[in-house]
């Protein structure tokens, strides 16, 4: 077992699971399905193969820099017709930084790595308009532990989103699958990848439990008064 | 010697005041001593510093031969009936030091050298501001203020070179303002760089110690750099 650690850091991202018609919402953290979709892609997998292998892997999120939620009202007319098409609210996260992290057999993970340094589909976040703007490769841990692997990764917000925490302790969110052993999931979600295929995309529910970890702060305590005494 | 704390309210207009304009604030802290302090002459002076801990948390440490009087300061930019300043006994602390101690420390200073770029041309006041370039100003200043920097086990170095020592340089911050002359009148521009060091100290000379903990590192004592405190290591 060993697991894939990537770091999903762009001005724009938008990760739906539940949305339809209109409305294009977006999660607070990358879903399964947007994160497998970006895999398969740079393994070079056309939309219709099979996707049964990668969501196996077991999933998990670190919220690092949870962003602001955007939305944008997009117009357009029909090319032929000129007629005007339905008005859609697309939202996005904007400068937010995710830690995901997928956890599956080594010679799988390992081939997903590569796939990840030499794409054949470029990744983005979520929606193809949404670019990384880091690198999202930060490489392969060893160990069945997915949940101490996010825990155990450096904290990689922005300079300026670190600035503004750095004297308080800040808790991270972490969202990660449960295996069997850990009892039931908090909440679910239909981002369970079933099939990609442009004709009929189907996703099937997908348990999720929700804990928090602590970065210690940066900057240290100071109090030159403890060991004096009051006048 | 005395020690001061005192907390600033940063809800208030009068502490806004006061913390952009490090004039202001060094004027605030002479008067808060009905005689003035300290004569440049060698004796111990007055030394201030401002530590943003977080956004809410904003304390002036002051440091001086005599008990200042901040009520002034709590009127303005303080709590009035519910906070006040907790002033403490520096001399028996500083007694205490011994040679090999360990402290962890903190200090403001206005790293700067003096340069000439050509022969012949005077030489100029000219501020660091890299963080290896500050780091490496106060580690010039540590064998005569009575004190070495505690150098990081190999295997906790994150680097494989600059981040040999105990020390974070943070918060680097330019001022630029206007001074009035007192006497004159006449107003003069002042910039500054000041950096904010945090680390592990060995005393190895505690007069030397007590001389930089009472009389200031660096330039620019005015307006909050200088002053150096210790607190036990943790």
């Amino acid at each position: 077992m060993s697991v894939l650690v990537l770091r999903l850091a762009g001005p724009l991202q938008s990760w739906g699971s539940s949305a339809r018609f209109g409305r294009r919402t977006s999660e607070t953290a990358p879903t399964k399905s947007g994160v497998i979709g970006l895999l398969a892609g740079a393994l070079g997998r056309p939309r219709d193969a099979d996707v049964s292998d990668l969501a196996a892997l077991r999933f998990g999120v670190r919220i690092d820099q949870p962003g602001t939620r955007i939305t944008d009202l997009q117009t357009a007319h029909h090319a032929d017709s000129e007629k005007s098409m339905p008005l859609s609210h697309r939202i996005y996260l904007a400068d937010a930084v995710f830690l995901a992290a997928l956890q599956g057999e080594a010679t799988l993970i390992e081939r997903l790595h590569a796939a990840v340094l030499a794409p054949v589909f470029l990744p983005y976040l979520g929606r193809r308009s949404c670019p990384p703007s880091l690198p999202i490769d930060l490489g392969t841990r060893p160990g069945p532990d997915l949940r101490k692997v996010l825990e155990q990764e450096d904290w990689h917000a922005s300079d300026w989103y670190r600035d503004r925490h750095r004297s308080e302790a800040v808790q991270l969110s972490l969202l990660v699958e449960p295996t069997a052993g850990e009892g039931m999931p908090e909440y679910s979600q239909r981002d369970q990848p079933l099939s990609f295929d442009p004709r009929h995309r189907r996703y099937a529910l997908r348990g999720v439990s929700a804990g928090t970890m602590r970065v210690p702060r940066a900057v240290p305590d100071h109090d030159p008064t403890q060991l004096l005494d009051g006048v | 010697m005395f020690l001061t704390r005192f907390r600033l309210n940063t809800a208030r207009s009068g502490a806004r005041r006061l913390l952009s304009s490090p004039q202001q604030l060094h004027a605030a802290v002479m008067s808060s001593f009905a005689e003035p302090p300290g004569r440049p002459d060698g004796g111990p002076r007055v030394l201030w510093r401002v530590d943003h801990n977080s956004r809410t948390e904003v304390v002036l440490y002051l440091v001086g031969p005599q008990r200042p009087d901040l009520t002034h300061l709590v009127e303005q930019a303080g709590w009035p009936t519910t906070g006040g300043w907790q002033t403490y006994d520096y001399a028996p602390f500083l007694t205490r030091l011994t040679t090999d101690s360990t402290w962890s420390f903190r200090l403001t200073a206005n790293p700067v050298h003096s340069i000439r770029r050509k022969d012949g041309e005077p030489t100029k006041r000219t501020a660091h501001l890299t963080k290896h370039h500050q780091a490496r100003w106060l580690l010039d200043r540590q064998g005569a203020g009575g004190f070495t920097i505690v150098t990081k086990a190999p295997e906790r170095q994150l680097l494989p070179q600059g981040d040999e020592y105990e020390l974070i340089v943070r918060d680097q911050r330019g001022l630029d303002f206007t001074k009035v002359e007192q006497t004159r009148g006449s107003r003069s521009r002042v910039t500054l760089v000041t950096a904010t060091y945090d680390g592990r100290l060995r005393v190895t000379d505690p007069d030397a110690m007590r001389h930089v903990l009472t009389m200031g590192l660096g330039k620019a004592k005015a307006y909050g750099c200088g002053l150096l405190t210790l607190a036990p290591v943790r």
